[in-house]
């Protein structure tokens, strides 16, 4: 199944109110869709000052090792990955369209709750992306201004 | 793959440093972190082993404000060079937009770049992805080592295919040609959204498109940028 490659605000606001519905029944701290690229989709709650761009990043390399370790072990993909630490753990799962949904949460709650709520979350955001691909399909790609091959730096 | 928010008006883009052990990689987004003052940049994360060998990857994410009513989130990420890595580089190339191929200048480290260009091929192929969809540009790295390579042999080496790309002179250690080769290689990006395509951008139709190698003398200015 292809990847997302864009989303409209449309789409945006409905993936984050699944995402908050789900941290509201879970207690978990905060949730986000990330694709396994690393790119951070949506998000619902508080990480404080935490680099979400990092957090996706990491998460979706650590997912993909994991994938990969489920390949040579002969299973199709581990659905879920949890690690556990002292005061907050991370759980992932996987959703189509090469999407994770990765939710980090402390000790007001517990990872039997969290993985419940999660698995119900995953069905909803699966049929979300199901639109949003569908969607993307008919919109026509994205054409900018310029053909950006001056001497002008992209970044500096 | 580039990923186009529309609620938050922002781009993402996926920008791979590939290339053999030890060529420069990390080096060049330790050098891009220390230079870059305009862009917000984040945190150097670095997933390497307790002797500064990339384990898994290094990790930028820079945000500028290059497209009128865009944020654009370029995100560097390197692979490990060395041999017994490859899964890893396989799952670090996953949704690529953009390569920064480095190449070692140093006579000896030869064979490692092409076969480290070889494996780059291989692994798109693996991300079903090919060299002729991703736009990449090359960079010639440690030319201040005495026993580097001329250019036009790593030009006859490494960019004698049919569409020639940019390619940078660059001492990633020193700073010199970095900041180069990443705008070279986010420009291709964006060019690739633009209005007015343009055909030195690999990854667009370019039909009957055959560009000969002029004489490699005449391909690098002072700034370090070939003519593509």
């Amino acid at each position: 199944m292809s990847s997302i490659g864009m989303l409209t605000a449309e789409d945006q606001m409905a993936i984050e109110q699944r995402l908050a519905d789900f941290l509201a029944k879970s207690e978990a701290q905060w949730s986000a869709l990330v694709d396994k690229g690393g790119n951070l989709f949506a998000q619902s709650g508080n990480t404080g000052s935490l680099d979400l761009s990092i957090l996706s990043a990491l998460a979706a390399g650590s997912f993909a090792a994991t994938h990969e370790l489920a390949k040579r072990l002969g299973e199709s993909e581990f659905s879920a990955l949890y690690h556990e630490g002292h005061g907050q753990h991370i759980l992932m799962s996987a959703l189509t369209h090469e999407c994770l949904l990765v939710t980090i949460f402390g000790e007001r709650t517990n990872i039997g709750l969290v993985r419940f709520y999660a698995q119900q979350a995953t069905g909803l955001l699966n049929e979300l992306l199901q639109q949003a691909q569908a969607k993307e399909a008919t919109m026509a790609p994205l054409v900018l201004d310029g053909d950006f091959l001056g001497d002008k730096a992209a970044i500096s | 793959m580039a990923f186009i928010n529309y609620s938050s008006r922002e781009i993402q883009l996926k920008i791979v440093y590939y290339g053999a052990a030890l060529c420069g990689k990390t080096t060049n987004l330790v050098t891009l972190h220390k230079q870059i003052t305009h862009a917000q940049k984040g945190e150097l994360v670095s997933l390497a082993t307790d002797a500064d060998r990339t384990l898994f990857f290094d990790f930028l994410s820079l945000n500028t404000k290059t497209l009128p009513g865009f944020t654009t989130r370029f995100q560097l990420y390197t692979v490990p060079g060395q041999a017994i890595y490859n899964t890893t580089r396989q799952l670090v190339l996953k949704g690529v937009d953009g390569i920064v191929f480095c190449v070692d200048s140093h006579w000896d480290r030869m064979a490692d770049n092409v076969e480290s260009f070889a494996n780059l091929q291989e692994n798109l192929i693996e991300n079903h992805l090919s060299l002729v969809q991703i736009p990449y540009v090359l960079q010639y790295n440690k030319r201040d080592i005495p026993n580097a390579a001329p250019i036009n042999y790593l030009e006859f080496t490494f960019n004698n295919r049919a569409n020639r790309v940019l390619a940078f002179e660059a001492v990633a250690a020193t700073g010199s040609g970095v900041l180069e080769t990443l705008n070279a290689a986010a420009r291709l990006l964006l060019a690739k959204y633009s209005k007015t395509p343009n055909a030195n951008v690999t990854g667009m139709s370019q039909p009957n498109l055959s560009v000969a190698v002029p004489p490699a003398d005449s391909q690098v200015s002072a700034s370090g940028k070939t003519a593509a």
